[in-house]
C-alpha cells in the first residue's frame, strides 16, 4: 500500500488535511451534546427538592466555606456572586433552560459555552458532593465547547436546512478568504476537541483498569462482593444479595471489568471495539441499576458513544425513521410520532456505563495519595 | 504505487496551481482523498491568490492547536497516572495546567473497593434552665441515607455522597486525631458539623448549641478467593470513634 512509502512530509500533509478538511464525527459529537444536555437536565430536575442543600445558600457547605475554597483553588462560580436565595433560584432555572436548549441544539455554540459555565459553577459549588459521573460531565462540557456539536440532529441544523444550506449550517456562499479561514479554524477546533474527548475516555478507562490491577481483591476476583455490600449503593438489596451469592460469576465479571478497561484504548481501531463497547454498555447498565448510579453510568455510556462512526448513526437514524413511518401507517394517525432521528438513539442508549465506583476522592484539593495495595 | 499528485507539486499546498495539477494528475490514491484535501488547503475554491499571511497564520494556528492537544494529553496523563519520576519532577507544571478545571481521578473502586460501611450518628446537648445539661438520644444519620437510597432508581447525591464524602474527606485531612491540622481541615470539620446540625435540627425539631458525632466502622463480611465467607460476627469487629463535642454556630461558619 501507498501509505507505507509516504515520507514524513507526506504524512504530515495528510494529517493536516485530515484536521482541516472537514469536521469528523459530527453525529457522534451531536450525540454527546444531546446525551450530556439531557443527563444534566435530569440531574438538576432530580435534585430539585434538594437544590438548596446541594448548591444553594442553605447548603452545609456554606457560601463562606465555598468562597474560602475558591480563594485557595482558583475556581470561580457564578453562584458565588450572591448569597441571595432569589439569585440562586434564577441560576437554577437558567441551568435547567440552558441544559435543555443545549440538548436541543439551539444556538449551539453559545449554549455550549453557557452550559460549560453553568456546569462548572454548579460542580464547584458542591464539589464535596460530586462523584466520577459529575466529574466526567464537567470535562465533557468543556471539551464540547470546542466541537461543532450542533451541526447534526439539532434545531440549528433544522434551521440551516430550511434556509437551503444543505444542512451544514455554515457553508452558505463562501464570501472570500476570511470566511474560508474561519471555516477552517472551526474545523480544526472541532477535530482537536474530538481528539481530546477520545483521549480523555481512553485515559479514564486505562487508568481505572490499571489502578484495579494493583488491588488484591480484583486480583482475587472478590472485589465485586465488596462493591455489592456498600450500604449506600444497594438500592435493591434483594437484587444485590442474589448477585452477591454468585461467587464464580462475580469473579468472572470482575476480571472482565479489569480486562475491558485496560484493553479499551487498544481495541478502538478495529472491529473489536463493537463487542467491547457492547460489553461496557452491559456493565454500565448493571452499575446503574444495581448500585443506583444512573447519572454516573449515563455519563460513561454517553462518553463511549463518541467511538461509534457516523455511518452507524446514519443507519440508526434511517432505521428509526423507517420504524416510525411503519408505526404511523397502520396504527391510528393520532400518534404524534415525531420521527426526529435524535430522540430514539439517545434514549435507547443512555442508560448504562459506569465504571464501578465512585466518587472523585479529593474534590478540589490536591492532597490524597492513592492507597497502595499490600505488596 | 505512484506518488500522489499533490506531493510533487512545486510550492506544495500553497499555490492554487497545485489544485489544478492535482486534478489533472488525479489518478492516484483515492482512499485518502488527496484532491479535496489539496483544494481546501490551498484556499477557498474559486478564490484566487489566497493571501500568504492568511495561509501562514492559519497553519500556525493549526500547529498551536495540535501542540495544545498534545500538551493537554500528556499533562492529564501524568495527573491521573500513579506518582512516578516524571510526574514528581514536573509536578508544578502539571498542577498549574490541570488545576482546577481538569482535575480528575478514575480510581473507581480501585485499587480495592471499600470493605467497610460507616454508620454515622449524632446527638446534641443543651443546658436547661435549671443549669443541668440535657443530652439527646443518638440519631442515626446514615440510616436515613440508606432509607433514602433503598428502592430509588435514581438516588440523590445528598443521600449517596454528602455525608459519606464529608466523612472520608474529614478522615483524610485529620487522620486519627480530631485536631484540625490545616485550614482545609477546619473547613471540612465545619462542613461535617453543618451537615449533622441540619439533619438533627430537622429530626429533633430545633437546633441545639452543641453536637457530637459517633462513627461506627462495620466491616463487610470478607470473601476469600476460594469462595468462603468469614462467619458473621459483627459485634466483634466494630470500631467506634467518638468525636469531640462541637459548638454550633448560627451561621454555620
Amino acid at each position: 500500500m501507498a501509505t507505507e512509502r509516504l515520507s514524513v512530509r507526506d504524512r504530515s500533509r495528510r494529517l493536516y488535511a485530515l484536521l482541516t478538511e472537514r469536521p469528523l464525527s459530527l453525529y457522534a459529537t451531536a450525540v454527546l451534546r444531546i446525551g450530556y444536555g439531557l443527563l444534566y437536565l435530569g440531574f438538576l430536575l432530580r435534585e430539585f427538592p434538594h437544590r438548596d442543600e446541594i448548591w444553594g445558600p442553605g447548603s452545609p457547605w456554606t457560601p463562606e466555606l465555598a468562597a474560602e475554597l475558591y480563594d485557595q483553588t482558583g475556581w470561580a462560580s457564578i453562584l458565588a456572586l450572591s448569597d441571595s436565595r432569589t439569585y440562586f433560584e434564577l441560576c437554577y432555572a437558567l441551568a435547567v433552560v440552558v441544559s435543555a436548549l443545549f440538548a436541543l441544539g439551539w444556538r449551539t455554540r453559545a449554549m455550549s459555552v453557557l452550559f460549560a459555565l453553568l456546569v462548572a459553577s454548579f460542580h464547584s459549588r458542591s464539589i464535596f458532593m460530586t462523584d466520577g459521573g459529575d466529574n466526567l460531565i464537567l470535562l465533557m462540557a468543556f471539551y464540547l465547547v470546542l466541537t461543532a456539536c450542533g451541526r447534526r440532529w439539532s434545531l440549528d441544523a433544522r434551521r440551516a436546512a430550511r434556509h437551503g444550506a444543505a444542512g451544514d449550517g455554515r457553508t452558505t456562499a463562501p464570501t472570500g478568504q476570511l470566511r474560508w479561514a474561519r471555516t477552517t479554524l472551526v474545523t480544526v477546533l472541532h477535530n482537536c476537541g474530538l481528539i481530546v474527548i477520545a483521549v480523555q475516555v481512553c485515559f479514564l478507562y486505562g487508568s481505572a483498569g490499571l489502578y484495579k490491577v494493583q488491588g488484591g481483591t480484583w486480583g482475587g476476583g472478590t472485589a465485586l462482593h465488596y462493591v455489592l455490600n456498600l450500604d449506600l449503593f444497594r438500592p435493591w438489596p434483594a437484587l444485590s444479595q442474589i448477585a452477591d451469592e454468585q461467587t464464580v460469576l462475580l469473579a468472572i465479571t470482575g476480571y472482565a471489568t479489569v480486562l475491558l478497561q485496560v484493553a479499551f484504548p487498544f481495541v478502538l481501531f478495529g472491529r473489536l471495539k463493537y463487542p467491547v463497547l457492547t460489553m461496557l454498555l452491559g456493565m454500565h447498565i448493571g452499575i446503574a441499576v444495581l448500585m443506583g448510579l444512573p447519572l454516573f453510568s449515563g455519563a460513561m455510556i454517553v462518553a463511549d458513544l463518541i467511538f461509534l462512526p457516523d455511518r452507524f448513526y446514519l443507519a440508526l437514524g434511517h432505521l428509526c425513521r423507517r420504524l416510525a413511518r411503519r408505526e404511523l401507517r397502520p396504527t391510528s394517525p393520532s400518534k404524534p410520532a415525531s420521527p426526529s432521528p435524535e430522540g430514539p438513539p439517545t434514549t435507547a442508549l443512555l442508560p448504562q456505563q459506569g465504571g464501578p465506583d465512585g466518587p472523585v476522592k479529593s474534590g478540589l484539593h490536591a492532597s490524597s495519595s492513592p492507597s497502595r495495595p499490600p505488596s | 504505487m505512484k506518488k500522489t499528485g499533490w506531493v510533487s507539486v512545486p510550492g506544495g499546498i500553497d499555490s492554487l496551481e497545485s489544485v489544478e495539477s492535482v486534478e489533472s494528475a488525479g489518478t492516484t490514491d483515492t482512499e485518502q482523498r488527496p484532491d479535496s484535501a489539496e483544494v481546501r488547503e490551498s484556499g477557498p475554491p474559486g478564490v484566487r491568490a489566497t493571501s500568504r499571511v492568511l495561509r501562514v497564520g492559519l497553519r500556525t494556528v493549526v500547529f498551536l492547536c495540535l501542540a495544545t492537544v498534545l500538551t493537554h494529553a500528556v499533562l492529564v496523563f501524568l495527573h491521573i497516572a500513579p506518582s512516578n519520576a516524571v510526574s514528581q519532577r514536573y509536578s508544578r507544571q502539571i498542577n498549574a495546567w490541570v488545576y482546577p478545571l481538569f482535575e480528575q481521578n478514575w480510581r473507581l473502586f480501585a485499587p480495592d473497593p471499600d470493605s467497610v460501611n460507616r454508620q454515622i450518628s449524632a446527638r446534641t446537648a443543651r443546658t436547661a434552665a435549671d443549669g443541668t445539661v440535657q443530652v439527646s438520644e443518638w440519631f442515626d444519620l446514615t440510616a436515613v441515607d440508606k432509607a433514602a437510597v433503598e428502592h430509588s432508581p435514581f438516588p440523590s447525591h445528598t443521600a449517596q455522597n454528602e455525608l459519606r464524602r464529608a466523612w472520608t474527606s474529614y478522615l483524610e485531612l485529620h487522620g486519627g486525631s480530631d485536631e484540625s491540622p490545616s485550614a482545609r481541615a477546619v473547613m471540612m470539620q465545619k462542613y461535617l458539623r453543618n451537615i449533622a446540625v441540619a439533619r438533627t435540627s430537622d429530626h429533633f425539631g430545633k437546633a441545639a448549641p452543641f453536637i457530637q458525632l459517633r462513627v461506627v466502622t462495620v466491616p463487610v463480611t470478607a470473601l476469600r478467593p476460594d469462595g468462603t465467607r468469614t462467619a458473621q460476627s459483627p459485634p466483634k469487629n466494630l470500631e467506634t470513634r467518638l468525636l469531640p463535642w462541637w459548638k454550633v454556630t448560627s451561621d454555620g461558619n
